[in-house]
């Protein structure tokens, strides 16, 4: 126990050394991997790559409403599978856990062709979020049915005794005790979605090209220090927003 | 639900498309220059989105459907057949594009589509030996790569068309063999030659090389020039036995609405001054003779082939279905090995 | 009781029949078809592609997959059970350390794996580095194979599998481990028989959570592995993208999702110990 600590400093290490990788290697004047000096150059060509700001921009959004559809349409269904079991939600659930995500995103092609065919919608953002929604909801219900079993259900029935209804015993008894849990889910239904590159590739059109797909094409070119650059920004950027989300709750 | 929708309504709000003309181009990488698309919304007043893939499978996977979006794109010539099979090509108004006539002879009547009726050539390459110049004898042919004094300092392309292309042209069959028992003697060789191969790259193996991690590779000209270019110390051979050339080619698809828009975004892509402009930035190999013509330096023999060496090229031919999937297997059970 | 339950499920429902379910029947449908000249689907119906599945070829393809996802999720539970221990013990700072966790993984997962393949490669930095110290005459080949892979595996799916631990350590009653101490139970002895036992939930859907993607893995095995092995990710989306048959695709894709599904019914005995 007192070497818990010290595990956990070496795993982050290990979790953040790429991460400390491109952040130096950003910074690199050369292209390659010999250090020739310090230079801005690759976090300017970012900046001046309007494909670059619009894909990020739109992963952003595309992960902000797919975790919010999904971790509250998720958290729900975990609920009510606590209450009591259902058979065809809980295997339809592992059933899209289990396939693989080249399959999901076919199959969601094959039904937006139909969808294409006969009510004329296209490939765009909104086929985006709805596939994101679709791949994230198994996660949030795991996780958040996880946290369920290790509560206590009489806590429930007994606001239920004292007189409260079922959504109010929901409301004031479970959601605070599940909010940690909700907050996990929440947190890993965006990371899934911001990280999408295969499913997010298959049904974009060609207004919602998403930051992964922009950088695996530069990637996919060879080692460019512009997505080093882009990287490092994203991990700084969003580290000092839940800095700053963290102060807010602490006041 | 109602917030559901909400939020639907937001991110359709995001798509939504200015009153301006636009046209949606989907092209290679790297074949544009910086001011391309500017000269061409400066003198036509048309929007372009241009966005860029690396590999026929991934651009055919987006505009299968039909409902993707995109207005041109850019296949490789033994796709064209395929896609215009698939009902994916509209066919062309060669009275809209006056400036193919600064095509080269050769792409104006090429044989996949010898009226152009459906494809614009637009680049064209090939793929060879690229190596450090450390490495003496050079190799020169394709045997040459299975030779062991490169164990574990090898790729090849990670593509089996180019492989057991590769395998079929050291065996001295055709490049486009469909007969089964050439296959499999090109597979044998394969899978012979799988243990010196470090891996199987496509573009990725160029920073590789430059670094000298790797001696030598099966690589596109074009991708080798571009290693060359960052690392005097890399040569590019030609294979005696033969090699691959391929030609990519513009297009319009069938479910683009705007298709005179289309015709004048290839028409400008040909003017010998725009095609200029593209090859001395990009570096690569253009079909259009009246571009060559125009600009400032010679390009390296990588990009401009001499005629005796484009007499050992062989042009990729579409495979017929049973071929394919023959391929197809083979490959699995090399990769499998 | 049932009508909240009701409407706590129906959201879900709608998306997965409309978003999972009828794609997937379509995608039955195709396994019934053949593949057509060019590509894609087409008449007449045949049971062949269900038949191919039964290969030697395929199904070793579909062993070696196994392998290396038990192998990646076995490896995440040792490196990631300690982790959501400390985090769940780390009082008010969790919060912190939680995201320090996820940060890593809102970088592009093909950024973070060329990161890998940086500090993998020959002359990348570890084997500089190496080098550099004496410790080695030769660069290692530490790229390329399979190690690689099961690293970037591991790497990219850690958090699938801290963030479940995470939330049932964290509702552990620190009671129960003040008695098993006064009991004289050691720490190790604490872990192994009170902690882990209440911590079965978490570690059963953190596993899953990590077996699953690691199965089907496609990036990761392409760009670490070198291409020199095919994993049945890589086989399956090769059927879609190079190879252009989506029949067989399809059969591929609905064969192995079976056989995961009856290896996780034979593990669940009841329907309470199941994870969903």
């Amino acid at each position: 126990m007192r070497l818990l600590p010290a595990y956990a400093a070496a795993a982050f290490l290990f979790l953040h050394l790429p991460l400390l990788v491109l952040a130096v290697f950003s910074f690199n004047e050369s292209r390659f991997t010999v250090w020739e000096g310090f230079s801005l150059r690759w976090y300017r060509a970012a900046f001046s790559d309007a494909q670059l700001i619009e894909a990020t921009w739109n992963s952003l959004l595309i992960g902000a409403a797919a975790t919010v559809l999904a971790t509250a349409a998720g958290a729900l269904c975990a609920y009510g599978l606590w209450k009591r079991a259902s058979r065809w939600l809980s295997a339809s659930l592992s059933l899209s856990l289990v396939t693989p995500e080249i399959v999901m995103g076919i199959s969601l092609l094959a039904l937006f062709q139909w969808a294409f065919r006969f009510l004329g919608v296209r490939l765009g953002m909104h086929t985006v979020i709805l596939a994101h929604v679709m791949f994230c909801l198994a996660y949030v219900v795991i996780v958040v049915l996880a946290r369920l079993r290790t509560m206590d259900r009489s806590l429930e029935e007994a606001a239920l005794d004292l007189g409260a209804t079922e959504w109010q015993a929901f409301r004031r008894v479970t959601l605070p005790l599940l909010a940690p849990g909700v907050g996990a889910a929440a947190l890993l239904a965006f990371t899934i979605s911001f990280d999408d590159y295969v499913i997010t590739s298959l049904v974009a059109g060609v207004d919602s090209e998403t930051l992964p797909m922009v950088l695996y094409a530069i990637a996919r070119r060879g080692a460019n220090p512009v997505v080093n650059a882009i990287s490092t920004l994203i991990v700084f950027g969003l580290g000092l927003l839940i800095l700053i989300a963290e102060r807010l709750r602490e006041t | 639900m109602r917030r559901r929708a909400f939020f639907l309504s937001l991110a359709g709000a995001a798509g939504c498309t200015p009153r301006t003309q636009r046209l949606n181009v989907f092209n290679w990488s790297n074949y544009i220059a910086s001011d391309t698309l500017a000269r061409f919304e400066a003198e036509t007043g048309v929007r372009v989105r241009y966005a860029v893939y690396e590999s026929n499978e991934e651009m055919l996977a987006r505009v299968m459907s039909g409902n993707s979006g995109w207005d041109v794109v850019f296949p490789t010539h033994y796709f064209i057949e395929p896609m215009r099979e698939m009902g994916l090509l509209q066919k062309l108004d060669l009275a809209l594009l006056p400036n193919r006539l600064d095509l080269f002879p050769e792409f104006q009547t090429p044989a996949w589509d010898p009226r152009l009726a459906w494809s614009m050539p637009y680049m064209w390459g090939c793929s060879g030996i690229l190596y450090h110049e450390r490495v003496q004898p050079p190799p020169r042919r394709w045997a040459d790569l299975w030779d062991n004094r490169f164990r574990g300092r090898l790729t090849m392309l990670d593509d089996p068309a180019e492989v057991l292309g590769a395998a079929l042209l050291k065996l001295g069959l055709p490049l486009n063999a469909t007969d089964p028992a050439m296959l499999r003697r090109a597979q044998a060789e394969a899978i012979r030659q799988k243990p010196l191969v470090r891996a199987y790259l496509n573009a990725e193996v160029r920073d590789q090389m430059v670094a000298g991690d790797i001696l030598a590779c099966q690589l596109w000209a074009t991708t080798a020039q571009q290693a060359i270019d960052e690392s005097p110390e890399l040569r590019f051979a030609f294979p005696e036995e033969g090699f691959p050339l391929y030609s990519d080619c513009a297009a319009v698809l069938k479910e683009s609405g705007r298709p005179e828009l289309a015709h004048r975004f290839i028409d400008f892509l040909l003017r010998p001054d725009v095609g200029a402009a593209i090859v001395t930035e990009s570096r690569t190999a253009t079909c259009n003779l009246a571009a060559l013509r125009q600009i400032p330096e010679p390009l390296p023999p990588t990009l401009h082939l001499d005629p005796n060496v484009l007499a050992r090229g062989q042009w990729f031919a579409a495979m017929p279905s049973p071929a394919q999937r023959l391929r197809d297997r083979l490959w699995t059970e090399i990769k499998s090995a | 009781m049932n009508r909240l339950r009701a409407w706590c499920l129906a959201p879900t429902a709608s998306v997965l029949l409309t978003l999972y379910l009828a794609p997937l029947a379509i995608l039955l449908l195709y396994t019934l078809l053949t593949r057509g000249a060019y590509g894609g689907t087409s008449l007449p119906w045949t049971i062949e592609n269900w038949q191919r599945l039964l290969d030697p070829l395929y199904l070793v393809i579909l062993g070696r997959s196994f392998a290396v996802a038990l192998v990646s999720t076995l490896i995440c539970l040792l490196l990631g059970f300690p982790l959501a221990l400390f985090i769940a013990r780390s009082g008010p700072r969790r919060h912190i350390w939680l995201y320090l966790v996820i940060l890593p993984f809102w970088t592009s997962f093909l950024v973070r794996t060329y990161a890998w393949m940086f500090l993998l490669r020959d002359t990348g930095l570890i084997n500089s580095a190496l080098l550099a110290l004496g410790i080695i005459q030769e660069p290692l080949p530490l790229l390329y194979n399979y190690g690689a892979v099961i690293l970037g595996l591991v790497y990219g799916y850690l958090p699938f599998m801290v963030l479940p631990l995470y939330a049932t350590l964290e509702r552990l009653d620190p009671s129960l481990l003040e008695a098993a101490a006064d009991l004289g139970a050691r720490p190790w002895q604490t872990i192994r028989r009170v902690i882990i036992p209440l911590s079965l939930p978490g570690i059963r859907a953190g596993s899953l959570l990590v077996f699953i993607p690691c199965l089907g893995a496609y990036l990761t095995p392409d760009l670490l592995g070198g291409g020199k092995t095919i994993l049945v990710g890589t086989l399956i989306q090769n059927q879609f993208t190079s190879a252009r048959d989506w029949p067989f695709g399809a059969a591929l894709s609905l064969g192995v999702m079976a056989v995961v599904m009856l290896l996780l019914m034979s593990l669940i005995r009841r329907q309470d110990e199941g994870v969903l």
